[in-house]
């Protein structure tokens, strides 16, 4: 590469990151601007969403490896942070351990199925997720089926919330527009496009998946430690459900697969759309969120920022000519 | 455990894995076919539950006839989403992301049309056969599970002869061997996968059916199922119908003798247990492990 266009890169990396150092001074700014706790608690609960997204798409769309079932790193992330928080440990010290926590469940999870090639993965984590939420429910010391509660002798405070939820998702966008960059991340770019000229490239596609994997998997487990301090409560149906796996699959399909700003977007629409139509039509959302994978998986694989930029690019040849 | 508890427990055993196999068998052909894990297949499963209960509850059919008759319905709903849907996705030798997130998207859709048409609570069905039970001496049978495990397996021997003498059959198995090949010899794919994926929903409304009648369901119905039908896909080594039926018969032993150590509470993780030890042990299926075998001989 010669010396002008990597000068050229480097000035374009940081035009790149100006408009997220906007975004976060925005975000930084706004509740005090506006002090509504209820945008508040719909911005906490999207930037849940968005790191979640970041999170999957690192392995699903970066590394081309769908999985069904992060609600288990959610859940497990929700239940370590409670617990340590029970226990009188700082809730900053708990955050890590859930990631930490929801990092080895996903080893668990991926050393077996990883060393096949294949559909296996995938139903794995259907079955994974099914049996965490089985046993989730008998066992007795986090209270079952019934719950669990959280207390802190603290006054609740949620602007607290608010920035830790949002410091987080800046750091998964920031570790998932880091990797993109780095060799790891085009090693597992390589192999979803093709795993035998990855691996004869000298990519290991079997420790470059574990990696990536238990890197989404720390994420989302955080995200569940972060929401399970703000909601004081947390049951097996809710952080382990079902839902909640959908839910994080479909927001980085819905953004654009295998970018890093795709999934941010998908995350944002996503948590703000579906507190509105949730509230009014709890069944037809997901009716409407299944039609919309089908469509986006036959007509616009690229998501929404995929639709953007053919726009763009549209526009900008008219405009040409 | 007497010895008697223990025939049970066999007899229990065995009729558990006449409809294991059943259910499962749809996703394996198609799997065997288009290489699409048909992640959908627990929505077709409860809609041939509902098929069932309607068809029983309207015309006071039989629901193992009823069952019987969600096949052929389920066989043209099949076609037809491969006509609409399936037919656009790219050719691949393993499963795509792309048909991965359809057939998810697919089981949403369907998922959610069952809790608009039929709402969330639990329904059954319930004819006097439900609770007879037939005593062959200190052996109790449930009459119902008898039934729907001879309708079972004459299913599967059906399938088991139309793979293995007819033109379609011939040309289903050409595929699953060796896809171009297959191709080359003049095999039809659109057609041959557009039969394929019906034969498999057809099986799944069957299997649903057939479930309705020991289960009780509602719209989120097949979860559980679709676990177990990919564990024996897995233990049967993917692409074989007899395959499917040594699975089916592995996982229901498993199952019914684990209740013995293991609360029944934890049975999925039992399954889900299973299939990782398969995974580490026996990549290939039992069906490997026979053909290894076979070479020894």
């Amino acid at each position: 590469m010669s010396s002008s266009s990597a000068a050229q890169l480097h000035v374009s990396r940081r035009r790149d990151a100006i408009l997220p150092a906007v975004l976060l001074v925005v975000f930084v700014v706004l509740p005090l601007l506006l002090s509504s706790p209820n945008i508040n608690r719909l911005l906490f609960v999207t930037f849940l969403w968005i790191t979640t997204s970041v999170a999957w798409n690192i392995l699903g769309g970066f590394t081309g490896q769908v999985s069904f079932g992060f609600a288990v790193f959610y859940g497990v992330g929700a239940y370590t942070a409670a617990l340590i928080i029970n226990a009188g440990v700082s809730p900053y010290l708990a955050f890590p351990a859930a990631g930490a926590s929801a990092a080895i469940v996903s080893l668990m999870v991926s050393l077996p199925t990883f060393r096949l090639r294949g559909p296996y993965f995938a139903i794995a984590t259907i079955g994974v997720s099914e049996a965490v939420r089985v046993v989730m429910t008998n066992v007795e010391f986090t209270g079952g089926a019934s719950g669990y509660r959280i207390v802190e002798h603290v006054p609740f405070r949620q602007l607290e919330h608010y920035y830790t939820a949002l410091a987080l998702a800046a750091i998964a966008i920031a570790v998932s527009a880091y990797i993109a960059q780095t060799k790891f991340g085009y090693g597992l770019k390589a192999i979803r496009q093709d795993e035998d000229a990855a691996s004869a490239i000298g990519v290991n596609p079997y420790t470059y998946k574990l990696r990536a994997h238990a890197v989404a998997g720390a994420l989302t487990g955080m995200a569940g430690g972060v929401f399970a301090r703000y909601a004081a409560f947390i049951h097996p149906q809710g952080v382990f459900g079902f839902q909640t796996s959908v839910s994080i699959l479909l927001m980085p399909v819905i953004g654009g697969i295998g970018t890093v700003w795709g999934p941010v977007i998908g995350g944002g629409v996503f948590g703000i759309v579906e507190e509105e139509i949730v509230a009014s039509f709890p069944q037809i959302h997901l009716l409407l969120y299944g039609c919309l994978l089908i469509a986006i998986v036959l007509f616009e694989p690229g998501g929404i920022l995929g639709g953007l930029r053919k726009l763009a690019g549209r526009i900008r040849g008219k405009r040409r000519t | 455990m007497t010895f008697i508890d223990f025939i049970n427990l066999l007899v229990s055993a065995l009729l558990l894995a006449g409809i294991y196999s059943i259910m499962s068998v749809g996703m394996t052909v198609i799997y065997g076919v288009m290489k699409i894990v048909n992640l959908a297949h627990a929505g077709f499963m409860m809609l041939g539950a509902y098929f069932a209960l309607e068809v029983f509850q309207r015309f006071h059919i039989d629901p193992i006839l009823a069952a019987l008759l969600a096949f052929p319905v389920m066989f043209f709903i099949g076609g037809a989403l491969h006509w609409i849907l399936l037919r656009r996705l790219p050719h691949s030798d393993e499963p795509t992301l792309q048909s991965l997130l359809l057939m998810f998207g697919l089981w949403l859709v369907l998922q959610n049309i069952g809790y608009l048409v039929w709402g969330n609570t639990d329904r059954s069905i319930f004819t006097p056969r439900t609770l007879s039970v037939i005593n062959l001496g200190p052996i109790s049978i449930s009459t119902v599970r008898l039934v729907v495990f001879f309708v079972a397996l004459v299913c599967l021997v059906l399938l088991e002869v139309i793979l293995n003498y007819s033109w379609f059959g011939r040309a289903v198995r050409a595929l699953i061997q060796n896809r171009y090949a297959g191709l080359i010899v003049g095999v039809w794919e659109d057609r041959i996968a557009g039969l394929t994926f019906g034969l498999g929903i057809g099986f799944a409304g069957l299997a649903g059916g057939l479930l309705g009648s020991l289960y009780s369901f509602n719209p989120d119905f097949g979860r559980p199922f679709l676990i177990r039908a990919f564990v024996i896909i897995v233990l049967g080594g993917l692409e074989s119908v007899t395959g499917v039926a040594i699975g089916a018969l592995v996982l229901a032993l498993v199952e019914t003798f684990s209740i013995l150590f293991v609360p029944a509470g934890y049975q999925l993780a039992i399954s889900f247990g299973l299939l990782v030890v398969v995974l580490i042990v026996l990549p290939g299926g039992i069906a490997s492990l026979l053909g290894k075998a076979r070479r020894w001989a």
